[in-house]
């Protein structure tokens, strides 16, 4: 894993071409739209997400970090498809973010990197009306 | 594999369109026109196919041998081509038959335009076009104009006239113009074009009359190309993909060989059925073409016509009712048209759309292992040769794969392909050399390696009812051919080991394992999420193991405690033996401790239980020698003793882990039971623990029991002398007993039954009598056998057999005592041989034995009559079994379609796939049903208090007063980590804690007797602290997660249960007689929401001044009073209250007369007298007597003279008798809807009250339709012994209601609930359902579940709820922004 330069290799897991084939692959899914507010979480809050909504639009956009109200828990699915998609970027030989003690199994390699938190996905939660909150794994409190 | 030809870009599907073809479409897609008839070019050598026969090669191949003529691929890759056949007539498509005469009777048959004026015109097109239109109200609105132009006769744009558009036959459509009466100058005119044709055949006239305009498919066609665009969008069409002149057909689009595979024998072939007829129209074709071409007659013409057109609604679906029978004869018999094909379980929708074959799988017998763990599936090492993974090569396995590469795909653990990242081969491993290919694996490349140890598989058996019938399990790999796995699963799976076979899938990528151990994994599902309560527990031999071990008298040496306790794990397992219970003379150990081990093995064990329970056995009225009940029993210092001093040691105590008292039986490690030591485990240490304590208990029951052993033999089934004797006396004190009562039936002195009559009363009081006799003789037997006995051991610890009620063990004293009444349908064994049930028996004979009453029990052998009649009600249960499997599974089938899409949103809302809201909260609290601790609530307060006050030993902290300890509750409840609390759940809560601090703390000393006042000794705030916390946490994890499926929860919730309900069974509201459907008639009866239910019971409240007794008034005074309020309810007809009806005839008129019993509707109290009587009969329907026919003669004489007919063309007298039928049936007081009301004493309540049977209250009552179906189905449910969260009926409750009416769970309502095309025809009705669709140029989202699994397409429920972002460094690319696509220059088009 060090070999691919640890965890500011951020761009490694964007390689669409890798993912199209090993079937549908989430986080490349959000399409050029999308894409464009998703890293806008990155930058100072407001701001960004306003000016990248077509203006006057009263439409569904991003709720900002400080209005969020759904459960700071995270459900039983948002935790088994981030093991999922996080097993799969560690079978495909993402770098892993935590020291491994032997295992091999990229579902307990992602197991372990939940448990410290040291998974980097963010879950974009879409409320009814299309509006969306994302969190931060390390945000939420893991089940049980 | 075939692959369509497609785009390289990757594409998702958003929406489908559904359409139609025009024939220029047709044209295009077509490869070639097909005009030859044969199929098989006989003059060439081997008989090819014919060129432009239905074979033709260039329409694709089915045939390994040959190529495709038109894309030269072979018959792997060829997709096939379409081809055509022009017809030279049009004809109509059947499929929109129906459709397209709606059209026609909205259009005028002159002008093509819709008949309705301007104006509403205007008003329709106004509402059609509203974008927010759904689909329920779309059709509402097309219906509503259909009805209009249906009634117009004139057309108001060119007034011609219109008349009824009508199907005759199965394909002809007629325009009755012209009807009988109005003559019309247009008739004339009509009429008058037929003088050629009476002038040639004279036999013509008489019918010419009769004649209509014939609408075939030309003039059709003409009048659909004229209809105006606009108007095609008023009847709903769209004008740009579906004119109605294109739902004609010219040209008939033939599928690709390849669908259509001819089945080739030597020398001869069989065609596929569309082949067939593709040929057969392709030859009438023909022949009509050279009809038209030589100028022969019309006749001929016309036949052949109607032929082609019969054979391509053929083509489309085979089975037209009405085909003409001249035609039908020289048919050929077509089984399926592509309407069959769609159809049905097999057809494509629910076959090959909806359910798929898969590979990755595997099925087999299935037995168990307790010496696996819960969550372990045993597979056979030839199966895990053959299921495979594909495991992508990583630095961290890349040796553990090169291994697997070099066994092969014949040793364990192997591989059997690779596939290379960098060129995509794929090599198959049995050949070559597997060396080399191990070392050029290359990280990243693919291993379809064998099945491994703790691999996760789903893990299966059908039926699949509910969520737990399909879980997920770790792959343990053994020897021989069965799946093998834990006993405890056997419950969700309803599995046992008899020959059951089960089945075994593989997921195949990282993300499927992960959700499939996270989600379905059996740890994760311990619960049922029916009503909460564990569903995988111990079964059968662990609980009477763990009974015996448990006893009291069971003690153990040093050696055998610590062999028993090497039994719980496999020698992994670090246990600390307890100090032994007894030291001296040499220390014993009892079995209660092995399991205080079991729970907490070592110190370091955090698991530490606190548990009151009671047990099976726990009866508080059980008796000791003196007679003396143990509630009643008292100690030394005049206290009640504690009930775990219980002399059955029914009473369950673990303390910190430690069994204190009580026995282990079902009740503590059962499934079923939210009380059980397992559950509690669950709650408070996670499934985890719960999981590795039942392993503990599997193995250690397995073990020990092997070594204890436990049989059954013939010696445990035979009575002794005292129990022989005393059934004997109690059978026949029975018998005389019977006797007495059929005596005084006969007689006449026994009193009947309210609202039963003789018969009934008797049977009733007979049957009450013989199943005490069972019950008795049941006590006596249990009583009487000794305490080794092994049915007796597992029917007490509830392992095996029947438990009915708290003294009789029914299995048991079946075998040894007396096996009792047969029952057939809730009664006596009916009399099927004239008067009698066996020739056996005296004719009318109501004894017992007569009656299928078994005396003898399994043991002593049962006597031929009494064989049969135990074989007659074997037989019921068997019946039963059968039909109930195919009504509650077709229910179930339903309600999974009407709930599949309903979803838990993130803001807690319910919500179906198109968005519509069911509930603003799910289950109003929001809480998850499996998380429900206590009763509705989450926490089950009492014992968790009491285990916070075990774990935080009070030591020298002080106890807190009341005052003290509601401050601290008040200011932890206002912390932020309460924040996401409900109110409802705080306040229960304090109410809770309130009422348990009520007494001021007594002195430390009386803490001793914590269990008699657990709480009350005090508190200390380490130990408030403890509890509030764990209310928070629980209460927080119980909150129902977003995403969750909750309508197909709810719909397994409340299907499931219903394979388990007997089919028929009644039972008696409060009186006997008055029976209400239950089970799974009554279920059925409330979701499809009938309107006509077979036992309408309306439980009637009488006012206090009425109906109460007691304090207001005596109860004969409030039965007196009840009877006036029946009597004025109850249907009374006039024969109730006649004496006689009299012919009268004289010369002049005819009459009756008809006598009246004063006396009677005295006793009835029924406030009726001779005129209201009159009244009824003057307005009784159809009888048409007026108030001139009827004479009062005296007080109660009524003479009714018979009214004349108009014409006397009847005889009077015959008019007579029709009246003296009638008359007696005239409803003279009370509601006609009403049939019987029965008066029924609420004995708890002091109160009487009025049961009716019938409809008739419906005007006065006020129905909450949502609130009737939650208490209905509950109530359902609760008397067949079942609980079901209510949330879950609530749900089912409020989507039957939400769209304002009631709507069923039936096809039709399901139309109405939903919208989506693909849903509504993978339900029923599959073809009507896409034909309409297409007419309509509907569009289908892909939203719901249905949708998505028939496209592929992940759904958006569960983990598709929400989408993942990658938390990158990377500053996003900013699009820049355009020069002038700025804000103020927006104008705002309106």
């Amino acid at each position: 894993m060090s070999d691919y330069g640890g965890s500011d290799g951020g761009g490694d897991y964007d390689e669409p071409v890798e993912y199209d084939e090993a079937l549908e692959e989430p986080m490349v899914e959000g399409e050029d739209d999308f894409a464009a507010v998703e890293r806008a979480e990155v930058l100072p809050l407001g701001a960004g997400d306003d000016n990248d909504r077509p203006p006057g639009s009263t439409g569904p956009g991003p709720i900002p970090k400080d209005q969020r109200m759904t459960t700071p828990y995270m459900t039983k699915y948002e935790k088994a498809r981030i093991l999922g998609t996080r097993a799969l970027q560690i079978s495909m030989n993402a770098p892993v973010m935590v020291d491994l003690t032997g295992e091999s199994d990229p579902l307990h390699i992602a197991m372990k990197e939940l448990r410290e938190r040291k998974i980097p996905l963010m879950i974009r939660r879409f409320l009814p009306d299309g509006s969306w909150e994302d969190w931060a794994v390390e945000e939420l409190i893991p089940p049980e | 594999m075939k692959r369509p030809v497609l785009d390289t870009a990757p594409k998702v599907i958003k929406r489908i369109d559904f359409g139609i073809l025009s024939s220029q479409d047709v044209k295009q897609l077509s490869v070639l026109e097909l005009h030859q008839r044969d199929l098989y070019d006989v003059t060439r050598q081997n008989r090819p196919p014919a060129r432009f026969g239905a074979l033709d090669r260039r329409l694709g191949t089915a045939d390994k041998a040959e190529p495709c003529e038109t894309c030269g691929e072979n018959v792997q890759d060829c997709v096939g081509h379409f081809g055509v056949i022009r017809l030279v007539l049009p004809v109509f498509h059947i499929g929109y038959f129906k459709l397209m005469i709606t059209v026609l009777q909205n259009i005028c048959k002159t002008c093509s335009k819709v008949m309705v004026d301007e104006q509403t015109r205007r008003l329709y097109l106004k509402r059609l076009r509203n974008p927010n239109l759904d689909g329920v109200r779309r059709k509402e609105i097309l219906k509503n104009l259909n009805a209009l132009c249906k009634k117009t006769a004139r057309c108001p744009h060119c007034s011609s006239l219109n008349g009824m558009v009508k199907k005759v036959g199965a394909l002809k459509i007629v325009h009755e113009k012209f009807k009988k009466k109005a003559k019309t100058e247009e008739e004339e005119v009509f009429r008058q074009s037929f003088e050629q044709a009476i002038k040639l055949d004279p036999a013509l006239k008489s019918h010419i009359s009769k004649a209509q305009e014939d609408l075939n498919p030309l003039t059709v066609i003409e009048l659909f190309s004229a209809v105006s665009d606009e108007d095609c969008e008023l009847m709903g069409l769209n004008p740009e993909h579906s004119r109605p002149e294109l739902f004609i057909w010219n040209a008939l689009p033939v599928p690709p060989v390849c669908i259509r595979p001819s089945v080739g024998q030597e020398s001869s072939s069989t065609e596929d059925d569309i082949t067939v007829l593709a040929s057969e129209i392709v030859d009438i074709n023909t022949k009509i073409r050279a009809c038209m071409q030589d100028g022969t007659q019309t006749p001929l013409l016309m036949e052949y016509w109607d032929f082609l057109q019969l054979q391509c609604a053929m083509y489309v679906t085979s089975d037209l009712p009405g085909i003409p029978t001249h035609l039908q004869g020289n048919l050929p018999k077509i089984k399926k048209g592509f309407c069959q094909r769609l159809k049905g379980k097999h057809g494509r929708f629910r076959g090959n759309l909806s359910g798929k074959r898969v590979d990755f799988s595997g099925r087999t017998v299935i037995s168990p292992d307790p010496n696996l763990r819960i969550d372990q599936v045993a597979v056979p090492e030839r199966v895990c040769k053959i299921l495979t993974y594909p495991e992508r090569v990583t630095p961290y396995n890349i040796e553990r794969l090169r291994k697997n590469i070099i066994n092969g795909p014949d040793v364990l653990p192997g591989a059997t392909y690779v596939t290379a990242q960098s060129n995509g081969m794929k090599r198959f491993l049995k050949y070559g050399n597997r060396r080399k290919i191990a070392d050029e694996l290359r990280v990243g490349d693919t291993v379809d390696r064998h099945l491994q140890d703790d691999d996760v598989v789903l893990f299966n058996r059908q039926p699949s009812l509910h969520k737990l019938s399909i879980m997920s399990h770790f792959v343990k790999v053994r020897p021989w051919r069965t799946f093998r796995f834990n006993e405890c699963v056997c419950t969700p799976y309803n599995a046992d080991f008899d020959g059951d076979e089960m089945n075994l899938h593989v997921p195949q990528t990282e993300e499927a394992r992960a959700e499939a151990i996270e989600l379905m994994g059996v740890k994760n599902n311990l619960v049922t999420p029916r009503n909460g309560e564990p569903l995988i527990a111990a079964t059968q031999d662990f609980i009477t193991a763990s009974y015996l071990l448990s006893r009291k008298d069971v003690f153990y040496d040093r050696s055998q405690f610590a062999q028993i306790c090497s039994y719980l794990g496999d020698s992994l397992l670090d246990i600390e033996l307890p100090p032994p219970t007894i030291w001296k003379p040499f220390a014993l150990w009892t079995g209660k401790q092995i399991f205080g081990v079991l729970l907490r093995p070592n110190k370091s064990s955090k698991i530490v239980v606190n548990l009151e329970t009671k047990c099976r056995t726990f009866d508080k009225d059980q008796k000791d020698r003196n007679g003396t009940p143990f509630s009643k029993l008292r100690t030394l210092a005049d206290q009640p003793f504690h009930s775990s001093m219980c002399p059955n040691d029914g009473y369950l105590f673990i303390h910190n882990s430690e069994l204190m008292s009580g026995v282990i039986d079902k009740a503590i490690i059962g499934d079923g039971n939210k009380k059980s030591m397992f559950y509690v485990v669950l709650r408070d240490y996670g499934p985890v623990a719960a999981a590795e304590c039942m392993n503990k208990i599997a193995k250690l029951s397995a073990r020990w029991l092997a070594n204890q052993g436990f049989s059954i033999g013939i010696n445990d089934v035979q009575p002794g002398d005292r129990l022989r004797k005393e059934k004997e006396i109690t059978v026949e004190r029975g018998y005389s007993e019977c006797d007495k009562t059929i005596t005084l039936s006969r007689e006449g002195k026994l009193p009947n039954q309210p609202g039963c009559n003789e018969e009934q009363t008797l049977e009733s009081k007979l049957s009450g009598i013989l199943s005490k006799i069972r019950d008795d003789v049941g006590q006596v037997c249990f009583q009487e056998l000794n305490k080794y006995n092994a049915p007796l051991i597992m029917s007490l610890c509830g392992s095996k057999g029947m438990y009915m009620t708290r003294s009789s063990k029914i299995n048991v004293s079946q075998m040894v005592a007396c096996v009792g009444q047969q029952i057939i349908s809730g009664n006596r064994i009916p009399n099927g041989f004239g008067d009698r049930s066996l020739p056996h028996f005296p004719k009318n004979s109501k004894t017992p034995p007569a009656k299928g009453f078994v005396r003898n029990s399994f043991y002593s052998g049962l006597s031929p009559t009494e064989f049969l009649f135990h074989a007659v009600s074997g037989r019921e249960g068997l019946v039963d079994t059968a039909v109930k499997t195919a009504e509650t599974g077709y229910m179930q089938r339903r309600l999974m379609k009407a709930l599949e899409d309903l979803v838990c949103h993130y803001d807690l809302s319910v919500r179906d796939s198109s968005g519509g809201i069911i509930q603003f909260k799910y289950g109003d609290d929001g809480l998850d049903p499996p998380n429900i601790e206590g009763s509705e609530q989450p926490v089950e307060f009492t014992r968790n208090l009491m285990h916070s006050q075990a774990v935080r030993p009070t030591g020298s902290d002080p106890f807190l007063t009341k005052q003290q300890a509601m401050s601290i509750v008040a200011s932890e409840i206002k912390k932020k980590d309460f924040r996401h609390v409900s109110g409802e759940f705080i306040k229960s809560l304090q109410s809770f804690l309130e009422a348990e601090l009520t007494p001021p703390s007594p002195p430390p000393s009386a803490a001793r007797d914590i269990a008699a006042h657990p709480i009350k000794s005090g508190i200390t705030a380490a130990q408030l602290h403890h509890f509030l916390s764990t209310c928070k946490t629980k209460y927080a994890r119980a909150v129902i997660q977003p995403g969750t499926a909750v309508g197909a929860v709810g719909g397994q919730s409340i299907g499931e249960p219903g394979t388990q309900m007997t089919l028929k069974t009644f039972h008696f509201a409060g009186v006997a007689s008055m029976n209400v459907t239950l089970g799974v008639p009554r279920i059925k009866e409330i979701i499809n929401a009938s309107k006509n239910i077979s036992t309408p019971i309306i439980d009637t409240r009488l006012i206090q001044a009425v109906g109460g007794y007691g304090a207001v008034q005596t109860r004969f005074a409030a039965e007196a009073a009840s009877r006036v309020v029946k009597a004025r309810i109850e249907k009374t007809l006039l024969e109730d209250v006649m004496e006689y009806i009299q012919e009268i005839i004289t010369g002049e008129e005819v009459s009756l007369k008809i006598k009246i019993d004063l006396e009677t509707i005295r006793k009835l109290q029924l406030e009726v007298n001779i005129h209201s009587i009159r009244d009824a009969i003057v307005r009784a329907p159809k009888l048409k007597i007026s108030d001139v026919h009827i004479k009062v003669e005296t007080a109660d004489r009524l003479r009714v003279v018979v009214p004349r007919a108009k014409n006397d063309t009847v005889n009077p007298y015959i008019l007579m008798q029709a009246l003296k039928r009638a008359l007696p049936k005239v409803v003279i007081k009370g509601l006609p809807t009403v049939a019987r009301a029965v008066i029924n004493d609420v004995e708890a309540e002091k109160r009487l009250n009025l049961l009716v049977e019938g409809y008739g209250l419906r005007e006065v009552m006020g129905v909450d339709g949502k609130q009737t179906i939650i208490d209905e189905i509950l109530y359902t449910m609760k008397s067949h012994g079942m609980t079901i969260d209510r949330r879950h009926v609530m749900l089912l409750a409020d989507l039957m209601t939400f769209k304002g009416e009631v709507l069923g769970i039936t096809r039709f309502g399901i139309a109405k609930m939903k919208d989506s095309v693909l849903m509504l025809a993978s339900f029923e009705k599959t073809t009507d359902h896409l034909f309409e669709a297409s007419f309509f140029s509907k569009h289908d989202k892909i939203q719901g579940v249905s949708e998505c699994i028939i496209m592929g397409v992940p759904m958006t429920l569960g983990t598709g709820l929400f989408k993942l972002v990658q938390q990158t460094d990377q500053q996003p690319k900013k699009q820049m922004p355009l020069l002038f696509d700025s804000p103020d220059f927006h104008v705002p088009l309106k």
